[in-house]
């Protein structure tokens, strides 16, 4: 085998797999305001109260990954229009003010109230005449910031693929199908994480029902994302094996070679089978009895933690074996 | 051929590279010694390097020893994937690092399809072979082509149809390495007999 320093590391993996999270957390919680208003409003929460923190540890851990952590503001003094990496640094700044001032408007009734802003222009400049935000303000304001969150989301998601994804001398990388894959992992990594939490903490107030309509929304987007990341999976598999000589040597890799049980043991199986399988049996009854979603805390933990540990192997397989797999020299010339 | 230089008043635009000669190279590392010497790359890293290409069936075997270095190309995939811009490509073709501008995110380390780059640790930046670029100025050749036992270096200017690597080129049969991959090597490889 090809001799390979492996220079990007654990700490690249788990940049990817945070900011995916954040992407995620922040376009349920988005999609979650529009569609379901008042009904879906603990998952709003949930999502807004998330998002912004994974990708900061992330991008702490991408500085640490850099030679020179205390010059990574240089990223920000110019743009590389051919650099995924410098777009990204702007998406992902873009992200992370957009992220934070969702956050501070979901912060619940009592603390938000701390929160004050000016309502006149001319109390601008004079910060103790700010009054609290009302109802309508926050309504609007939140509705707002999820629209225009919503394309940059998505954006930061597709991104963590297309930074690999753009490069042609790695040939595992090198289609245009992992950005949708890291895209779609990156949102049910979101809606994991959010499914996790609402498993974890005492439901809203207003009683079982609710608890039912969420689970339904979250399971549906939950497995809508897995079976689309597997008709991602399945073409991937069949185009690289069927593409130039380094492609198909390049599958090789999880393909009977080092990464394969990660990959289809972790990725395939854990990540996206087996939690897809758990949410077939909640679903179930919707579906074909019009009953009401089986929900069960521990299973519902359980499919979401499946899906957190696939969707941190998956980009373990590919930052690593992406490393080893390279252009093949021509045997014969 | 027409030479550019006798019909305008500006000299042409020179194109750094190189031609070899596997068939002289006996892999003796000298090139590697020299590079590491004149300029200081820490121990444990290569600006040059020299690649075994081994073929045929048995008993119809050979080994080719293949020299290389960054191919400093004219459409380098790391000076396009750089973040900061630190990567750059100058007028006669030598690609270079801005070890200032140089952040280490080895985003462009990715995207060599040569594996021409290592991070210098005392420099604290991505590094690579630089055409000796400090000798080229001062009109030297690179201290691997000087040091070169076997002669299998030649180096010069591609667009000078009078210099040596070009002769070579006119009068051999010659190929480069993932050319196909568009990144348009300045390293040019005489074929075997």
């Amino acid at each position: 085998m090809h001799e390979v320093d492996f220079h990007w590391n654990i700490l690249i993996v788990i940049y990817l797999f945070t900011a995916g999270i954040s992407a995620g957390a922040f376009v349920i919680s988005g999609l979650a305001t529009y569609l379901g208003g008042a009904k879906y409003k603990r998952i709003s929460r949930i999502g807004a109260l998330i998002a912004p923190w994974p990708l900061v540890f992330g991008l702490s851990m991408l500085m640490f990954d850099l030679t020179k952590p205390l010059q990574f503001w240089w990223l920000f003094l110019t743009v590389q229009w051919t650099s995924p990496m410098s777009i990204g640094s702007w998406l992902l700044t873009f992200f992370s003010i957009l992220s934070s001032l969702y956050f501070l408007l979901w912060i619940p009734r009592p603390w938000r109230d701390l929160l004050r802003v000016p309502y006149r222009w001319a109390d601008v400049f004079s910060p103790r005449r700010w009054q609290p935000m009302t109802r309508e303000v926050v309504g609007i304001s939140r509705r707002v910031l999820a629209a225009v969150g919503f394309p940059i989301g998505l954006g930061v998601g597709m991104y963590t693929g297309i930074l690999l994804g753009a490069i042609p001398s790695r040939p595992l990388w090198n289609t245009p199908m992992i950005a949708q894959l890291f895209l779609f992992s990156a949102m049910s990594s979101g809606v994991a994480t959010v499914l996790l939490i609402a498993a974890a903490t005492p439901p809203a107030k207003e009683g079982h029902d609710h608890m039912h309509h969420e689970r339904h929304f979250l399971v549906t987007v939950d497995a809508v994302l897995i079976v689309l990341e597997i008709f991602i999976v399945i073409p991937f598999f069949l185009h690289q094996a069927l593409n130039t000589w380094s492609s198909a040597e390049s599958v090789n890799l999880v393909l009977g070679g080092p990464f394969t049980l990660p990959f289809w043991g972790g990725v395939i199986l854990l990540g996206l089978l087996l939690p897809l399988a758990i949410e077939g049996f909640e679903l179930y009854p919707v579906v074909w009895k019009e009953a009401a979603v089986k929900y069960s805390r521990l299973w519902g933990g359980a499919s979401a933690v499946m899906v957190l540990v696939g969707g941190f192997l998956l980009r373990y397989v590919f930052v690593y074996a992406g490393q080893v797999s390279h252009f093949l020299p021509l045997l014969e010339r | 051929m027409a030479n550019p230089a006798k019909e305008s008043n500006t000299p042409p635009k020179k194109r750094w590279g190189f031609v070899m000669e596997p068939e002289r190279c006996i892999d003796c590392e000298a090139c590697m010694v020299a590079c590491s010497v004149e300029n200081q790359v820490p121990l444990g890293e290569h600006r040059n390097w020299i690649s075994h290409k081994e073929m045929g069936i048995f008993p119809d075997l050979n080994i080719t020893f293949m020299p290389e270095n960054c191919h400093h190309c004219s459409n380098p995939p790391c000076e396009r994937v750089c973040p900061t811009g630190a990567t750059y490509r100058r007028d006669d073709g030598i690609v270079l690092v801005d070890y200032d501008k140089c952040i280490g995110c080895k985003y462009c380390m990715m995207a060599c399809p040569y594996d021409a780059r290592y991070v210098n640790e005392e420099k604290q930046a991505v590094d690579k072979c630089t055409f000796c670029v400090h000798r080229l100025d001062a009109g030297l050749p690179p201290a691997c082509v000087e040091t070169c036992v076997g002669g299998a270096r030649h180096f010069g200017d591609l667009n000078d149809p009078y210099s040596e690597v070009s002769k070579l080129l006119a009068t051999h049969d010659y190929y480069q390495l993932y050319e196909e991959a568009g990144t348009g090597p300045a390293i040019y490889y005489i074929r075997g007999k």
